[in-house]
């Protein structure tokens, strides 16, 4: 596909609104396709509130964002490929998603409720952005790895031991789950969200009762909002406990990397006691908090605290593995701007940026943002290690304020339940946004721009110039979901 | 004379999950399972592998891939599949792209289901299936 860079126009409205957000320190939400030809972004502003822009595509195409926006360069070749909507001007539209076996003519998200599609044979390659030259070795690696890992490809073009270039072809898992929650109601859809990801379900479960609270005006009591307050955190930690113990290993530091995994299991085992599952699948919808429950927890995190701070000592007292860390996969501030790092990667980069202090349900609670400088792998661990702190701490004061369990009203959802929400959180990995359409109490469109899919393009600036051998590490630092990702 | 097996080499292959089986495989690794003990070791390619052991409910594109490895893998050898998703009955299997679980592209031969299955229950279904299988 030939690009039409001659055809960008600046001054096109669309261009000129969302460039006026960006300047003022707006964050970008989403940027959402619909079936009626329209693209929304939604932008939260300094003071909460969120904005929303929109454009409606001329013989479906649009303008491209893309030129002022650079983090929108998959969402705006994702509505390519899903709803064959242009983006005029982009200036990489190779397909993202779509694979050579997908039909010419099929776009999922045009139909309301599409249909398998009849799959061509064949390999599902799909063209690669490599660095051409002498000396330059291009290394292509999965979608299968060697480990226990999710499925991606990764093409490497490198120069020596230096990588030059990554370009990222995920999607490998692209099931179809938005058009899958098309025409389903609110009980459906809870158990497939709730599985969209391993490692943030809890964030995507809280961003969809959000948007069924706002649209019915429900209001849950407080002790409830305290559970939700305990299960987010609790994930926190599980997720972070994945990570951190992720990172040792990515450098041979077997000792950190076992011991990192078995205070993971400790978590796990007393969320399957007091929360019924292991990774938190559906508890987020929960309302029922128990006397025992609260005992339960405060002795977890009793022997958890014990453990944890020798774990924390093992690391931090062995130089090597902080030497191993400094300076590899560096981030700079003005990158993780640029192409709209969340989360971990972008606190790292010393920036006070936590979607916590923005959600309400957190403004009974105590905590600071953390953060640290650097950019690099050891940034993106001391982050993650300050923030399991907080999150502990975030426990027992909830806890600790937490009154006697109420009796909630049975919720049943109105069967003509329409409107259009936009929730948020932050998830363990970064900004979890979902833009939630409902008609006659059924989904009319969903979807999801998960923390992951966010930071993916910041991953792959970040190992630029670093050696191969280096990319384990890099990838455990920032340790993003496919899942989630590919949908 | 036929043996019961005495180790089991596993590769992965993940064709579409949402990552919560994976975290339970690689929880067999740590000190609280141990699968090494009992001879059971995830290994980096597929020639080296006895079975293959696959989590999710196989996406269009990684389709190919999964049959290419299997391909892979010499005989005898065996397919496991971890999950519900990979099992047939995964809140996935009904989305376009998925082809609904793992039966419909090759034939498994141990299925532990779960959402995910809790490592206890995988590593008492490994052995079951080691006692049953025999190495030549
Ligand atoms: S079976 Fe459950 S845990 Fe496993 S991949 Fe499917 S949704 Fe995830």
């Amino acid at each position: 596909m030939m690009t039409e860079i001659s055809l960008y126009d600046a001054h096109d409205p669309w261009v000129t609104i969302n460039a006026m957000h960006r300047q003022q320190g707006d964050e970008l939400l989403a940027l959402t396709g619909f079936r009626d030809q329209k693209i929304k972004a939604h932008w939260l502003l300094a003071d909460g509130s969120i904005a929303r822009e929109q454009v409606r595509c001329s013989s479906d195409r649009f303008m491209t964002l893309t030129t002022i926006l650079p983090e929108v360069a998959w969402d705006e070749r994702e509505i390519y490929d899903l709803f064959g909507y242009t983006p005029i001007a982009h200036p990489d539209l190779r397909p993202l998603l779509r694979t050579q076996r997908w039909p010419d003519d099929f776009y999922p998200l045009r139909a309301a409720m599409p249909d398998r599609p009849l799959w061509r044979d064949g390999e599902p390659d799909q063209a690669m952005k490599v660095v051409q030259g002498e000396g330059i070795v291009i290394m292509k690696v999965g979608p299968t790895h060697a480990g226990i890992i999710e499925s991606g490809h990764f093409v490497f073009s490198v120069m020596g031991e230096n990588i030059l270039c990554l370009d990222a072809h995920l999607f490998q898992k692209h099931r179809g789950i938005e058009a899958l929650l098309q025409g389903k109601s609110f009980p459906a859809i809870q158990p497939m969200i709730a599985r969209l990801c391993g490692s943030d379900s809890v964030s995507h479960q809280y961003n969809l009762l959000q948007s069924i609270e706002q649209v019915t005006d429900r209001h849950v009591s407080e002790v409830v909002q305290y559970r939700r307050i305990l299960v987010a955190e609790s994930e926190r930690i599980l997720s972070h406990l994945n990570d951190l113990a992720q990172i040792p290993a990515g450098v041979g530091f077997a000792v950190a990397h076992q011991k990192g995994l078995a205070l993971k299991e400790l978590w796990q085992r007393g969320m399957a006691v007091i929360f019924g599952h292991r990774f938190l699948f559906d508890a987020m919808y929960g309302e029922v908090f128990t006397q025992e429950d609260k005992l339960h927890f405060l002795s977890l995190i009793t022997s958890f605290e014990a453990l944890w701070a020798k774990w924390v000592k093992l690391t931090e007292k062995n130089v090597a593995f902080h030497d191993r860390m400094r300076g590899v996969g560096k981030v700079t501030r003005q990158d993780a701007k640029q192409l709209g790092a969340v989360g971990v990667a972008r606190r790292a980069t010393g920036e006070k940026s936590d979607m916590r202090k923005y959600m309400p349900l957190y403004q009974v609670v105590d905590f600071t943002v953390a953060t640290a400088l650097g950019g690099d792998v050891e940034a993106r661990f001391q982050v993650r290690l300050l923030e399991v702190e907080s999150s502990l701490s975030i426990l027992r004061q909830t806890l600790a304020r937490m009154g006697d369990p109420s009796k909630e009203e049975p919720f049943v959802v109105p069967s003509d339940l329409t409107g259009e929400t936009v929730t948020f959180s932050e998830s363990p990995h970064g900004l979890n946004v979902h833009v939630i359409q409902w008609l006659d109490g059924k989904i009319d469109r969903y979807h999801i721009r998960s923390g992951s899919y966010r930071n993916w393009p910041v991953l792959a600036k970040a190992v630029e110039g670093n050696v191969v051998a280096d990319f384990p590490l890099i990838n455990k630092s920032f340790e993003l979901c496919y899942s989630c990702t590919d949908r | 004379m036929d043996k019961k097996m005495k180790s089991l080499q596993l590769r992965h292959v993940d064709a579409g999950s949402c990552n919560a089986c994976e975290q339970e495989l690689t929880a067999l690794l740590g000190k609280d399972y141990d699968v090494s003990r009992y001879g059971i070791e995830f290994v980096a390619s597929p020639r080296h592998a006895d079975a293959l052991i696959v989590t999710g409910s196989v996406s269009d594109t990684m389709k190919p891939a999964l049959v290419r490895v299997f391909e892979a893998v010499s005989t005898p050898k065996g397919l496991i599949v971890i999950g519900d998703c990979a099992l047939g009955c995964g809140v996935d299997r009904r989305a376009y792209a998925s082809h609904g679980g793992v039966q419909h592209v090759v034939q498994p031969d141990l299925s532990v289901a779960g959402c995910p299955p809790t490592p206890q229950e995988i590593v008492k279904r490994l052995q079951e299936y080691m006692d049953k299988h025999t190495t030549v």
